[in-house]
């Protein structure tokens, strides 16, 4: 396979996901917006939004308030924000246009369909309503693409690269949210087990799809930071943990490299933070420090990326 | 209805005549006078639905922006007699036999230039001619192994070209599309009609490459097409052929040169390349060889190329027989490589070049088209009947400037087929361009052409950058 349809394939999926990532945080903001009386809060909400985007500055810079509607046209439609979902729809199928012959018809018909459903919102003028209709929109298309990903392409090379981009991006979104959140989820002898706590949790599980799950994998037991840390970081059933990203990343390296018969390893990193993380129990992470222990996880999943990039998108 | 479809007599009207629907479109116009109004308009928004969604497009530029647009799509198929392809075929295989001969003599003997036939300043001074390329033997003398070739109808019996594509003809993936489209819209009209089938082209020109393989390729070769980018108008086309013939699509960006070798830059490490079927200019293949900023190109890939590593399609400097002013002497080419008459014919050209020649066109612009030498895609080209008097004037002084860079030709009288107008027929100028392939003994063409149609009516211009549409063309078997 060309040096470059790897990587525009790993692309096109690694924009897909945070397209999808950020209709999830959209999804989030807008519950708080409907719940009365945290102004404060809310203000934070906003601001966290950004700042897990990765766009608070951009956003400052264009934007002299912290405004809701603002934020949302900001997320979802506006140029200036490379991040915004437009940005990441537009990308991503530029990126998969540029290896069409790599994927089946119905991947690039699913894709090329999000794109035109999409270019249909543009056109109309955004009111804040329209909000929920277009976050359904994202994730149905963006699981739809999955899904046909999954059902119809040859697993090949060019599936392991779709599944990396995937992968790639949700590590690296994951760590982020619970980084911007992790304060909340320390605990702090005056918030202890106030409503505060339980309501910024449940939200922090519902930015990442997880509410549900999480209830299922832990039962009716009450929502405590032991087993939420443990369920967005270390937990192999959910498919939005770190570890399962990591799982899922070494994995397709390990296929990769036996498909193409390639001796050595790809990344000693990649395999040194899977074995690290199987082993690895909230309390070391508490005492490496939640931050700290974030902050070093997203640079060495920025290294990983170094090593796929050396290995197989430069070619000669 | 009859007279609604035949407002000008001096037209050639494919579908009906004086006495009535011509037999090949007998089925066919009585399917399209039944078809409801609902369900003609209902089938006109699936078959634009599935162009979008199977995303064929062509990409548009002006100054500030390129958009994808799709080409209109007519529903009422353009059809061709087995008896009528038959001459086309001869016709096409005669003229590329003898642009090959014509393009390996300018590059080495110039034989027929030393007979006198063609003023060997048209030649030499022509800025398609690659002087690189003079002495040098490409893989069995086949310089243009792709053509598309423009024709037109003006009556029963004539078809005439229009102009010779020898560089990168495109075109050839709405040829399959429209059928495609056609095909699951209308499964009962190919039930019940004998129609050729065009789905074999890719596997042709697979064949037929491989047939050119350079002198340094021992093994099965490998294929790629090189094209732009995805911002390139044709782009669909690139990645459309590439898909179909099972081979890699290729930028600049993914090629590089070793010890004149020419390899791919893949996942698993660099890949020989032996041949390139290029949908770039000749002025953007190397930098070291042509423009010196070109992104687009490889360089090092003429030296690749010359040292027998590498066999590019078509070859640099292949441009020079679809050149305008060569066209005009294309009867002369047939005659003297061939020793035959031409099949088909051209149409009649004055050269502004030549003095009598000149006069003869600026007195009589108003009823001639003049087009640039060197232009393409309908740009740079007055139709004298159309075109304001201020335009007129302008025209006249452009071509006294430079008489050399122009060519004038009558106002053809297109023939028409009728196209779905919102729910009604209406006929509209049409033109005609085959594909052919040729490689070592070889020669290919699908029996189907594209056929592109002017929306507007009245409208000669055919052009898709200019706002023309495309029809499916059926070849009829016996």
């Amino acid at each position: 396979m060309l040096s470059r349809t790897a990587e525009n394939l790993y692309w096109t999926a690694r924009y897909l996901e945070r397209a999808d990532s950020i209709a999830r945080l959209l999804e989030v903001a807008y519950r708080i917006s409907l719940i009365p009386n945290t102004q404060e809060g809310y203000n934070n909400e906003w601001e966290s939004i950004l700042a897990t985007s990765g766009t608070k500055e951009d956003y400052l810079s264009s934007y002299k308030e912290i405004k809701k509607d603002k934020i949302e046209y900001f997320l979802i439609f506006d140029d200036r924000n490379s991040s915004s979902i437009k940005n990441c729809i537009n990308k991503a199928r530029e990126n998969i246009k540029m290896v069409r012959t790599g994927v089946t018809l119905e991947v690039w018909n699913a894709v090329n369909s999000f794109f035109h459903s999409f270019e249909e919102l543009i056109k109309r003028k955004y009111y804040s309503k329209d909000l929920p209709e277009i976050i359904d929109l994202v994730k149905r298309n963006v699981n739809l693409i999955k899904g046909t990903i999954i059902n119809t392409q040859l697993l090949n090379d060019g599936f392991d690269f779709l599944i990396l981009g995937n992968y790639f991006e949700r590590a690296d979104f994951t760590a982020r949210i619970i980084d911007v959140k992790y304060f909340i989820l320390l605990p702090s002898t005056s918030l202890i087990g106030k409503q505060v706590d339980n309501f910024q949790w449940s939200l922090m599980l519902r930015s990442v799809s997880s509410y549900r799950a999480f209830k299922w994998a832990y039962g009716n037991s009450e929502i405590d930071y032991i087993k939420i840390i443990d369920f967005l970081i270390l937990n192999d059933k959910c498919p939005r943990s770190l570890y399962f990203s990591v799982e899922k990343i070494n994995f397709h390296f390990n296929r990769l490299k036996k498909n193409y018969k390639q001796a050595g390893s790809i990344s000693p990193k990649i395999e040194n933070l899977f074995k690290k993380l199987r082993k690895l129990s909230v309390n070391d992470i508490l005492e490496e420090g939640l931050h700290d222990f974030l902050i070093n996880f997203i640079e060495d999943i920025a290294d990983v990326y170094q090593d796929l990039e050396r290995k197989y998108f430069i070619g000669t | 209805m009859l007279n609604n479809l035949c407002f000008n007599k001096n037209v050639f009207n494919e579908v009906i005549n004086n006495s009535g629907v011509r037999p090949p479109y007998n089925k066919v116009f009585n399917w399209a006078e039944a078809l409801p109004k609902n369900i003609i308009l209902k089938k006109q928004i699936q078959a634009e639905n599935l162009f979008k969604k199977i995303g064929v497009t062509f990409s548009v530029y002006n100054n500030y922006d390129v958009s994808e647009r799709l080409i209109p799509f007519d529903m009422f198929p353009r059809i061709l007699t087995s008896l009528e392809w038959m001459k086309i075929q001869k016709g096409i295989k005669q003229r590329s036999i003898a642009i090959n001969a014509f393009l390996t003599d300018v590059y080495h003997k110039a034989e027929i230039i030393k007979a006198n036939l063609i003023p060997g300043k048209l030649i030499y001074k022509n800025p398609a001619y690659d002087i690189k390329m003079v002495g040098f033997n490409v893989p069995k003398n086949i310089y243009s192994p792709i053509i598309g070739t423009d024709i037109v109808r003006t009556d029963e019996k004539d078809f005439k070209v229009l102009e010779d594509n020898c560089r990168t003809p495109s075109g050839v993936s709405y040829m399959i599309e429209n059928r495609e489209i056609m095909m699951r819209m209308f499964p009962d009209l190919f039930e019940s009609l004998n129609i050729e089938s065009v789905d074999n082209y890719p596997s042709h020109l697979v064949d037929i490459l491989k047939s050119l393989a350079p002198k340094k390729c021992n093994k099965d070769p490998n294929i790629v097409i090189l094209t732009p980018g995805h911002l390139n108008s044709a782009y669909y086309e690139h990645s459309f052929l590439a898909d179909l013939m099972g081979v890699e699509l290729v930028q600049g960006t993914d090629l590089f040169v070793k010890d004149n070798i020419t390899y791919m830059k893949t996942t698993q490490g660099p890949q020989r390349v032996d041949i390139i079927y290029r949908r770039i200019d000749d002025d953007y293949l190397d930098p070291l060889y042509y423009k010196s900023d070109s992104l687009l190109g490889v360089p090092g890939i003429i030296n690749s190329y010359k040292t027998g590593n590498v066999n590019i399609c078509s070859a640099p400097g292949a441009g020079l027989a679809d050149d305008k002013a060569i066209y005009t002497f294309m009867p002369e080419i047939i005659k003297f490589y061939l020793g035959e008459e031409p099949i088909l014919k051209n149409i009649k050209t004055w050269r502004c070049y030549n003095k009598t020649n000149l006069k003869y066109v600026i007195s009589n612009l108003k009823n001639l088209v003049v087009k640039e030498v060197h232009g393409s895609g309908g740009y740079g080209m007055l139709i004298g009947s159309q075109a304001s008097k201020k335009e007129l004037k302008k025209f006249e002084k452009k071509v006294l400037n430079s008489p050399e860079s122009f060519i004038a030709q009558p106002i053809l009288e297109l023939s028409t087929v009728p196209i779905f107008d919102k729910s009604k027929l209406s006929e509209r100028h049409v033109d005609l361009r085959p594909f052919s392939l040729v490689g070592h003994k070889k020669f290919k063409l699908v029996s189907g052409a594209l056929t592109r149609v002017a929306l507007k009516k009245n409208s000669l211009i055919v052009n898709s950058s200019q706002g023309g549409g495309v029809k499916d063309t059926w070849v009829l078997s016996d």
